[in-house]
């Protein structure tokens, strides 16, 4: 018997799952099975494992753990749905999670930062935790602090105690986060050469973000 | 005659990866290794292009527990090289940092990392049970320094606070004054400590190999923060010869560089200060070294964890009279203008594992040119490998578990900090 996975055509048997004919192929399907994270633990409880049916089946997205493979099925698991939901998925559960784990840069197994960073589900800047945000802001009073496009986290450690932001957490790599923060910058009158050597101490991959976002909103 | 093969590959209970290899046939030593296999952290290279006040940001995270002496010497070495001058409160404030580092770092080590050698475990944890009291002391005076080194450096570790030229934000008055109390209260529980330690110092072993010993020395003062280059069979260097004490070269089994200076190999931290200031230490440390019969010069690395005992006494005792010399006339400072210019600087500090270089070049505008760190742990591990092959024969007779104890004791001992040690590899030294 044979189905179609991502138009890779695949050996499989009779009985087994979806999931099963995936993860034996070396195909990778984020499941919580068996985590206590998942709050429902029962099969196809999580929903993170599902996939798009093209063909052979009813179409439409399903729970690869609870779809039996069947001769002439053909499935897709990256198609934009699929990442859509679960994408949707993920955020549902982490609102439902203890810890804010959108701006977790700890290494480390832990299951929802690794979903976070695959899912671009991203988080919120320094300047959302900073108490000083509206009055005495260090911006206003013509400091460098990187609050603004740097990931919170820390409780705005720094900021709280009135020093500024180094940019620690690294500078976001999310565009629509990056042109928010600068508006900030811009209005403090900081210039695109202070502003990128200020980022560079801490950051390597979202400099690359902030320079095209700069050079797009034309930042001079 | 049996044979011991030992080999020890990743020593826990220390900062950083290093091996010990011990091989021995027929009562004698055919190799004994202390191996650094960390990988090169290239600090000097990061540096290098950046503007003078991210400097000691950076240099900061070369390590977690000497971040505050990390800082400290990158701060001296910029100001040397642009001719800025701090002022005394400053000066004084920043002793106090050190001290808070000082005291950090010793008892972490003595607390958590050699108390299981002393009392017979694995790590700390089942000490918890065992000796609940004298493990929630150390980590009340952990805390405590914890807390202390944020008041004045505004972080505890990687700090904020200190900035080319003073100060950021001028630590509170009130504070300090509240932390002056908490210190002269937690005496009491660092002698209690101390008597522990004391109790159980018999599982350190006797061992003695002549060594050199170097480290900061002043003619008034306990040297930390400032001061000239002091060695035990040399006298004093000025601090920008520092290139020809340490001598760096590059050895196979280690991505750390070696040192040497007058003798095969020289001893810096505790041990060496505690030798060659002895006179400085306050009354209360002097009593604890008496106590413990450690006195000047001791050639016994061990005695390396009494010394950072005996170096947290003064630590508090020193503190508090810091406090009270900054109260006597305490202002909130502006914060500094610098104007950067070119130049060649050389800071340096007794940082708890001992002498810590950093040396920059400066551009006109203030960006660094080039970088040079010459880190404490890097200058032990030579006095650690000659240390083995002293120590090793003495062992042979030794059950294989406990000449593996002992080793791994003796390194501990240097309280070393690998992964800040290694660094740079491809220099070649020439004679």
């Amino acid at each position: 018997m044979k189905i179609i996975i991502n138009d890779i055509e695949l050996e499989c048997k009779e009985g087994q799952k979806v999931l099963d004919v995936a993860r034996a192929n070396g195909i990778h399907l984020p499941t919580l099975c068996f985590n206590p994270l998942n709050p429902t633990a029962r099969p196809a409880g999580c929903r993170l494992c599902v996939v798009e049916v093209l063909e052979g089946g009813r179409p439409g997205l399903q729970s690869s753990c609870t779809l039996p493979a069947t001769e002439g099925l053909k499935v897709s698991t990256k198609s934009r749905p699929v990442y859509d939901q679960r994408r949707e998925v993920v955020e549902l559960l982490l609102s439902e999670h203890e810890q804010d784990c959108r701006n977790c840069f700890v290494s480390g197994d832990c299951v929802f930062s690794e979903l976070c960073r695959e899912y671009d589900i991203n988080g919120v800047s320094v300047c959302s935790e900073c108490p000083k945000r509206r009055q005495g802001c260090l911006l206003s009073r013509g400091v460098l602090c990187l609050g603004p496009i740097t990931y919170a986290n820390c409780d705005a450690f720094c900021t709280r105690r009135g020093y500024k932001c180094e940019g620690c957490h690294s500078v976001m790599k999310n565009e629509d986060l990056l042109r928010f923060g600068l508006a900030a910058f811009a209005k403090a009158e900081f210039t695109r050469d202070e502003i990128l050597e200020a980022t560079r101490v801490f950051s390597f991959e979202g400099v690359h973000v902030l320079e095209k976002v700069m050079t797009e909103e034309g930042f001079k | 005659m049996k044979e011991i093969n030992i080999n020890v590959e990743h020593l826990t209970r220390v900062e950083g990866h290093g091996n010990i290899v011990l091989n021995a046939k027929n009562g004698k030593v055919e190799k004994v290794m202390w191996e650094v296999s960390e990988a090169p952290r290239l600090f000097e290279a990061f540096v290098r292009g950046k503007p003078y006040h991210q400097l000691a940001q950076i240099t900061s995270r070369i390590c977690g527990i000497c971040s505050i002496g990390h800082t400290l010497a990158s701060l001296k070495a910029t100001e040397a090289a642009m001719d800025i001058e701090i002022s005394p409160q400053s000066e004084l404030l920043r002793r106090l940092a050190i001290h808070g580092e000082n005291m950090q770092s010793h008892i972490l080590h003595l607390g958590y990392l050699i108390s299981p050698d002393l009392f017979g475990t694995g790590s700390v944890v089942p000490l918890v049970r065992t000796h609940t009291d004298a493990v929630l002391a150390v980590v009340k005076l952990h805390r405590l320094s914890n807390e202390f080194s944020e008041v004045v450096c505004g972080r505890t570790t990687h700090p904020t606070n200190l900035i080319p030229g003073g100060f950021y934000k001028t630590p509170s008055p009130l504070k300090l004054k509240e932390y002056r109390q908490k210190l002269l209260d937690s005496v009491e529980t660092a002698n209690l400590v101390a008597g522990i330690i004391l109790d159980n110092a018999g599982a350190l072993p006797d061992f003695t190999r002549e060594t050199e010993f170097i480290a900061l020395t002043a003619k008034d003062e306990y040297a930390l923060y400032d001061g000239l280059i002091g060695s035990t069979d040399a006298g004093t260097y000025p601090v920008d010869e520092y290139v020809d004490v340490v001598n760096e070269f590059v050895v196979p089994q280690s991505t750390a560089k070696y040192c040497k200076n007058k003798r095969e190999a020289f001893m810096v931290g505790a041990l060496a200060r505690f030798n060659l200031n002895y006179d400085h230490l306050s009354p209360l440390a002097k009593q604890w070294a008496k106590k413990f019969g450690l006195k000047p010069v001791c050639h016994n690395p061990f005695m390396n964890n009494v010394a950072q005992l005996v170096e947290f006494v003064h630590s508090i005792e020193d503190s508090v009279s810091l406090i009270d010399r900054l109260m006597e006339d305490y202002k909130d400072e502006p914060r500094p203008e610098i104007t950067p210019k070119a130049g060649r600087g050389v800071g340096v500090v007794d940082v708890p594992r001992g002498i810590l270089f950093h040396e920059y070049v400066y551009d006109k505008d203030g960006y660094c040119a080039s970088a040079n760190c010459v880190i404490p742990t890097n200058q032990n591990h030579n006095n650690i490998q000659h240390d083995f092959e002293a120590f090793a024969p003495s062992l042979l007779d030794k059950p294989e578990k406990e000449i593996e104890l002992n080793l791994e004791m003796l390194v501990r001992a240097y309280d070393p900090c690998i992964s800040c040690s290694t660094h740079f590899l491809n220099v070649e030294w020439k004679r």
